[in-house]
């Protein structure tokens, strides 16, 4: 089976080899390729080598099309990122300085006629192109209620969406969900089809119950109502959301679930259970400085809570520069031993 | 009296309702309450309640403690104007994000708590540089150097905490001088602090006052 119909059965609970194994090296692509952030960001060739290029070395089943999560905002008009060698770039000015901004923000037309768009279709045209018919490719997409906080900031953002003035508020939120359904349209359209909607404010560990279930439940169904959520993952950006997975399934319908690490991965697992796909998701900032042999263990331990009863995915959160090749090798072995069906 | 007026700010602050919280400190003064025992009876016990009982809270939440910060900052701030004598400060802090970090909220929220809670709190910024922060730190006499980073590189960077604490160790400043950090990466790892050097580390803004506040009293005379 190709690593795609292994994702496909995992979804449905159909028999498969072994679970799907889904790894993010981005910001490595640069340092493969010998390049600073920049020059590599800046062509989307690069990005779809780089990616390729990881794929081929650790042997995950997935490609990304994400450059960095700044890349977005970009398409809103952000023009200077802050890159790093050793990390991910930032976003370094804010689209929205003042309020009055708010009422100048522009959602593009078309967003594949951006110019910002253009190195993000030739990374995917060629990512579609290599391994599309048989490889997952992932795309990145902020939500409506998220959105604002790499547009203004999150402190900003926040006192906006907390204390007002709320038809502001309103304003910027049906503005960024109307990118939102632009986005998700062009990223299917380009061939993407395992799409992480982020969500942070989709988790009662940002915002409360109360405010989730008032605030960042309609404007998800906002945001998700064109488009449906075909490939839709739910992800809070590493922020615990088992509270709540069981109302995203029956409000939202989404059903593909990005665990926290931080999260009781046993208890997210018998609330998906098999209406959809549990992704454990490794705590990978321990990478950095844990043994191989931690590494396995930890995989080790993931698997067994997850990999029985099938609807099950190993994946990485955050993967930084700093985490050793050889706990990514260690990491990926196990995966692939201890994901592995008799 | 004194203690529905507690209980109606608590409410207030615990909804994030900053309308309601002033309204509830006018109508204290105008029922005659000192600005002194708003800021030492009403606000710092909110927040010092707030920090014990995270933990505890399963609903405690980021725009709870970042609201609960602004508020008791602001409220604070204001009845300060209004007091007979100025207050002790407890001690100084500087405070900003780590180099090439840009990211400001938590930071916001232990600025709020550390107004309350009678420290002299410094904001250095974003993007501040490990030469800085010291520099910062010796020129206002403070006692702990905290440093914000949202992004794994700039937690464990040469140019965060771990050049402040080479800084600190080659200028002979470790004894005069804690550091304390904070944001998402620490708190994936629990033991990331002492990697780069911090003296201490608050798994959120609120709980970082309580630490800072116990790192002042370690070194001030």
């Amino acid at each position: 089976m190709t690593p795609l119909e292994i994702l496909v059965a995992a979804i449905s609970g159909t028999p498969a080899p072994r679970i799907p194994v889904f790894c993010n090296l981005l910001d490595q692509g640069a340092r493969e390729l010998g390049m600073k952030q920049q020059e590599y960001y800046a062509n989307g060739e690069h990005v779809a080598a780089g990616q390729l290029k990881m794929r081929a070395r650790y042997g995950h089943d997935n490609v990304w099309s994400l450059f960095y999560v700044g890349k977005e905002a970009e398409l809103f008009g952000c023009q200077e990122i802050l890159y790093a060698e050793e990390g991910a770039p930032n976003v370094a000015d804010f689209v929205i300085k003042s309020y009055d901004d708010i009422a100048k923000l522009e959602v593009p037309d078309d967003i594949t006629a951006h110019p910002a768009w253009a190195e993000t279709a030739k990374c995917l045209k060629i990512l579609k192109e290599e391994v599309g018919a048989t490889h997952p490719i992932c795309a990145y997409l902020t939500a409506s209620n998220t959105m604002p906080a790499i547009l203004m900031g999150m402190d900003k953002w926040m006192e906006l969406m907390i204390s007002g003035p709320f038809d502001l508020r309103d304003e910027l939120l049906r503005k960024c969900s109307e990118f939102f359904q632009k986005e998700v349209a062009a990223y299917r359209a380009a061939g993407a089809n395992v799409l992480v909607y982020s969500t942070p404010m989709g988790s009662t560990t940002m915002v409360g119950m109360k405010r989730f279930q008032e605030f960042t439940l309609p404007w998800m169904k906002r945001d998700l109502a064109p488009g449906g959520v075909g490939g839709i993952v739910y992800y809070c950006g590493m922020a615990p959301f088992n509270n709540v997975i069981a109302q995203v399934m029956d409000e939202l319908d989404i059903n593909i679930h990005y665990v926290s690490p931080m999260a009781d991965l046993a208890e997210a697992k018998a609330i998906i259970g098999n209406r959809g796909l549990t992704c454990g998701v490794i705590d990978d900032i321990k990478l950095i400085h844990w043994t191989p042999e931690q590494t396995r263990a930890e995989v080790k331990r993931m698997c067994e809570i997850g990999k029985p009863g099938g609807h099950f995915l190993f994946g990485t959160g955050v993967m930084p520069m700093d985490v050793p090749e050889a706990n990514i090798k260690a990491m990926l072995e196990a995966a692939f031993e201890y994901g592995s069906t008799p | 009296m004194l203690e529905d007026i507690i209980k109606a700010y608590k409410e207030a602050v615990y909804e994030t309702d900053k309308t309601a919280a002033f309204e509830v400190v006018n109508a204290a003064l105008a029922e005659g309450v000192t600005p002194e025992d708003i800021v030492f009876k009403v606000v710092i016990p909110a927040v010092e309640e707030l920090m014990s009982g995270i933990n505890k809270d399963p609903d405690a939440n980021l725009a709870q403690h970042f609201m609960t910060a602004q508020i008791a900052a602001e409220v604070t701030e204001k009845m300060l104007e209004k007091f007979q004598h100025p207050p002790e400060i407890i001690g100084r802090v500087v405070i900003g994000t780590a180099s090439g970090d840009l990211h400001s909220l938590g930071k916001r929220i232990v600025m709020g708590c550390l107004k309350a809670l009678m420290v002299e709190t410094i904001d250095l910024g974003v993007n501040v540089t490990a030469q800085r922060f010291v520099d910062e730190a010796v020129a206002h006499d403070a006692q702990v150097i905290a440093i914000s980073a949202m992004m794994v590189h700039t937690a464990t960077g040469e140019h965060g905490a771990r050049g402040v604490r080479k800084l600190l160790h080659e200028r002979g400043l470790e004894d005069r001088i804690r550091i304390v950090v904070g944001g998402a990466p620490y708190r994936f790892d629990s033991e990331l602090f002492k990697n780069v050097g911090a003296d201490a580390w608050a798994a959120d803004g609120v709980s970082a006052g309580k630490v800072i506040v116990d790192l002042i009293k370690e070194v001030k005379p």
